[in-house]
């Protein structure tokens, strides 16, 4: 299990450098940009349970906490719960196929960007124009992009689910 | 023991999740800034080594553009030179004239500032907060609340000149790195004027990911029209007075309100944002302590 730990947090630590960097605006859609982040949170979550996907969310989060002008645990919270209930339906559950693949992510987007508000409301500046503006954009973009990049984490993880019993 | 091995997924899921909540509860404390501060030193090297990387990679295929580039410099900064010899004569009569004026209504000498030249090395890892962060920090003489300010090219007329306009505050500041929340973030808030009739207002982003900002609290007799300049007041002692910081694109009078408010198109395009200078200027602190009592 170890190496899982060790190769999720070398590809959370690249994913938050390509996200955070300045050339990484081109590809933004309708203002925003996906969060490779999440969608790695939402995979390791899927593929090696609840456990695993809140570590992954909650430290993911934290990192991006620290690389963003966000209160502290603002955006490790919703990865974190995600990552926990994603884990509980998981592979056993949900087949691995596109579409599926596709409406988790829409879904887990969905609910992350809920959760996003609700403590903007408490902790900061909570604007409704949200929903429109980023939470929708960013779940079409996320579940689009989901299933390449599934297909690149099962590749490189494929070793440690074939280990752990996942596949 | 064994309750919490056998449901160890809850206990830790309960754990973060309060960890999470009590870190939001007392944000900015200590706790919390060392927390933040020891992630920060983690993956700010990777931050500067990736940037770095792409820099390199960047300049090295970039041969035969960058030679159209500074071809296309060129040719602005000779257009350029052409407007500043003719401008010359009128601008050392505008200096005398305000130079009499200003010693007329005894008024200070107008400060001039240092500046620390930067680069971006991150811009906007979320969707939620607009943040830019700089290869520049403590060690430079970089503190919290100095002005950041960048040079845009403008088209006036048939020439094109280099503007400098206001890009945000510093509001973090670590060894080699600092934050600067941009003026495009709901959370921030700068006084400002509009240029033509200097009627004041209070300047913060339009909404998370627009690159707009709104101007409220104008009062409805001021008369706004979409192309006014908006400068800062200086009122909040934070930004030197007379920086521009964008055009009016629409005014709105609510019904609720007694006031009105401006859109605002920033002067400087955020995503085409690379390099800055963070000006060395502490704010007047009264000025500040008082603006941030009433903020």
């Amino acid at each position: 299990m170890i190496v899982t730990y060790i190769i999720t947090a070398v590809i959370v630590l690249i994913s938050l450098l390509i996200q955070s960097h300045p050339s990484f605006d081109v590809i933004r859609i309708a203002g925003v940009k996906p969060d490779l982040i999440f969608i790695i949170v939402v995979y390791v979550g899927y593929s090696f349970g609840s456990f695993n996907g809140q570590i992954t969310g909650f430290v993911g989060g934290l990192f991006h906490d620290a690389a963003s002008n966000s209160p502290y645990g603002f955006l490790a919270l919703p990865k974190l719960t995600v990552g926990f209930i994603v884990g509980m339906i998981g592979r056993s559950v949900l087949k691995s196929n596109v579409p599926t693949i596709i409406l988790l992510l829409f879904v887990s987007t969905l609910l992350k960007g809920i959760i996003t508000l609700f403590l903007s409301y408490i902790f900061t500046q909570g604007m409704l124009s949200s929903i429109i503006h980023v939470i929708i954009p960013e779940s079409f973009y996320n579940a689009l992009l989901a299933p390449p990049l599934f297909f690149l984490f099962d590749k490189i993880f494929h070793g440690e689910l074939e280990r752990e019993g996942y596949l | 023991m064994e309750f919490f091995e056998r449901h160890k997924s809850i206990a830790t899921f309960i754990s973060f999740t309060l960890f999470c909540i009590i870190s939001l509860s007392v944000q900015g404390s200590g706790f919390t800034l060392s927390l933040e501060g020891i992630m920060s030193a983690i993956i700010m090297p990777f931050q500067k080594g990736y940037n770095g990387l792409h820099g390199g990679t960047s300049r090295l295929w970039a041969g035969f553009s960058e030679l159209d580039r500074v071809r296309s410099e060129l040719e602005l900064t000779r257009s350029k030179l052409q407007t500043f010899e003719s401008a010359d004569v009128e601008f050392s009569e505008i200096k005398k004239e305000n130079d009499r004026l200003r010693a007329l209504l005894g008024m200070k000498e107008m400060l001039k500032y240092d500046s620390i030249p930067a680069t971006v090395i991150s811009k906007d890892p979320d969707n939620w907060f607009r943040t830019l962060i700089i290869n520049r920090g403590e060690n430079d003489g970089i503190k919290v609340n100095m002005p950041v300010v960048a040079y845009q090219v403008a088209q006036n007329g048939e020439v094109k000149e280099l503007v400098k306009a206001v890009v945000g505050k510093i509001i973090e500041v670590r060894g080699s790195i600092s934050k600067i929340q941009p003026l495009i973030a709901p959370e921030i808030k700068i006084g400002v004027k509009i240029g033509e009739n200097r009627f004041p207002g209070l300047l913060s982003g339009y909404t998370y990911n627009s690159n707009l900002c709104v101007a409220n609290y104008i009062t409805r007799a001021a008369p706004i029209k979409f192309g006014d300049t908006i400068i800062t007041s200086g009122q909040a002692g934070v930004f030197p007075p007379g920086l521009i910081i964008g055009t009016v694109v629409k005014s709105e009078l609510l019904e609720t309100s007694p006031y009105q408010r401006a859109i605002i198109k920033p002067f400087i395009d955020y995503n085409l944002l690379e390099d800055v200078f963070v000006i060395k200027k502490a704010p007047d602190k009264d000025l500040f302590d008082l603006f941030e009592e009433i903020k």
